[in-house]
């Protein structure tokens, strides 16, 4: 058999990480340490070994027997909820910014993030929500906002939503205010990150686990011009896997506005809200956030 | 060319998730439930595979590998990323399926995935004790250490059969697929 072809390849000690990492997982100090180690050719390296691993697990599967019967029937049900969850999605307008995204997924296959830099986009976000937490510290210790909300900026998804809402129907800021009155909607301190976008930025989060509705508010973050990148909504649900938060749509902020009220579009039903998050992505959103800029967290306590 | 189950989910077919259901159940279920510690584990592991795969879909791509061996690199990820969660004891009857769970002979089975053969090819070049290792470990959830005990071999030893097994796999893939790549 021929020599393997000239590739970088990570050190030994490297190497056995991410062989534990692809048969057994790490501990959290041993991911630590990967984190530390990462780097282009380590996570390419951990790729090919988990791919190596999957044909292995594949190999031996052959002849496996079928899904037991109540198992098959939960995930069909589990289907159609998946498929009707992105219905709905499409009802309220995200399908225009879906699309786009669909388009966007296939040319940003090749610059996703491999694994080994996933995980450490999850640290990120960890690391971004324990700054939070420092964050929330001083937010309290500053006076309280008094000053009353600007006009509502309705969030940019399809072109129709811009329209103004009819004089009888109440306002984002009006829906907003009379959801912090109920004793059953979940309320979250936003404040903004370390990204440039996002300093000095407060704000908060109501949502009604009951309506799938909520709001995000802002006081100082900053303008986006819509043709070049807008602001993604990211809803983390406790039961879901944190790497995929729940995308909760699409928004703008004109130059002329401070203080701006969101609505909240969650793509899925949302179990028990966990944390908010706010990203700067190309226009239309992302599928999947490559977490280069976090500009606003919040998490429920 | 038609498209794989996986793009029709990444495009939009709303009938593509059950087929994906039906085509690759069988395969995500074999892995759960050697790689779960309960039958409830197990099936609660199926279903959240499977809300992976759908929402990884549109990452799948064609000509960086099959289908099957995509939603096994998933559900590895995420069966082990549950064990880690609930590491206190080995997942269910490790050695159950010893005897009954193997890897097939190269092209014994014409649906085996193409890099599945190769992988297989890779192994009749390791020695028993290298085989079994790798086995122990990808097949039945055994940690390293778990393997030691088991085997009666040194830590360090159970780790070397680990990695080189492993790269063993991962250089005859990468030179098969150079190797196919270059025929075309």
């Amino acid at each position: 058999m021929s020599e393997t072809p000239p590739r970088s390849q990570p050190d030994e000690a490297l190497i056995d990480l991410l062989v534990k990492r692809v048969t057994e997982g790490l501990s959290s100090a041993e991911q630590r340490e990967l984190d530390v180690l990462d780097s282009a050719a380590a996570s390419a390296y951990l790729r090919d070994l988990e791919k190596a691993a999957a044909a292995l697990t594949v190999a031996a599967s052959s002849g496996a027997e079928p899904l037991p019967a109540g198992l098959a029937q939960r995930l069909a049900r589990c289907a159609d909820e998946h498929v009707s969850a992105l219905a709905t999605a499409n009802v309220v307008g995200l399908d225009a910014a879906r699309s786009t995204r669909q388009d966007a997924t296939a040319e940003s296959r090749e610059a996703a993030p491999p694994h080994v830099h996933s995980r450490s986009g999850t640290y990120g976000w960890l690391a971004a929500a324990a700054c939070f937490l420092l964050a929330v510290y001083a937010w309290m210790r500053s006076p309280p906002q008094t000053q009353a909300p600007n006009e509502v900026i309705v969030p940019s998804l399809p072109a129709t939503a811009a329209v103004q809402p009819p004089p009888a129907a109440p306002t984002p800021s009006e829906e907003r205010a009379a959801m912090l009155a109920q004793s059953n909607t979940v309320k979250v301190t936003l404040n903004g990150t370390k990204d440039p976008a996002g300093k000095g930025v407060t704000g908060d989060a109501v949502w009604d686990p009951v309506t799938q509705k909520g709001f995000l508010h802002f006081v100082g973050l900053a303008s986006n011009d819509p043709s070049s990148s807008q602001y993604q909504i990211w809803i983390f649900d406790a039961a879901r896997d944190s790497r995929y938060p729940v995308d909760g749509g699409v928004f703008d902020v004109p130059a002329t506005a401070d203080d701006v009220v969101i609505p909240i579009n969650a793509a899925l039903a949302v179990s028990k809200v966990a944390a908010f998050a706010v990203t700067v992505e190309k226009p239309g959103g992302v599928v999947v956030s490559a977490r280069q800029h976090v500009v606003v967290l919040g998490a429920a306590s | 060319m038609s498209s794989s189950t996986l793009q029709r989910i990444a495009a939009g077919d709303s009938a593509a998730l059950r087929d994906c259901i039906d085509q690759y159940g069988a395969l995500v279920w074999s892995i759960a439930r050697r790689l779960s510690r309960t039958p409830a584990d197990a099936e609660d592991a199926t279903q959240e595979i499977f809300l992976d795969i759908w929402r990884s879909a549109a990452r799948f791509d064609a000509s960086q590998g099959s289908d099957k061996v995509f939603i096994a690199m998933i559900a590895r990820r995420r069966l082990i990323d549950r064990l880690r969660k609930t590491s206190a004891e080995p997942p269910m009857d490790p050695l159950e399926y010893v005897d009954a769970v193997s890897w097939t002979e190269a092209s014994a089975s014409s649906e085996t995935a193409m890099e599945a053969e190769q992988a297989t090819r890779a192994l009749a070049e390791l020695r028993p004790e290298q085989r079994q290792v790798l086995e122990l470990g990808l097949l039945h959830g055994m940690s390293q250490s778990e393997i030691a005990a088991k085997l009666q071999m040194p830590l360090g030893t159970v780790k070397s059969f680990m990695r080189r097994g492993l790269i063993k796999v991962r250089e005859y893939m990468n030179i098969e697929a150079e190797g196919v790549s270059s025929s075309v």
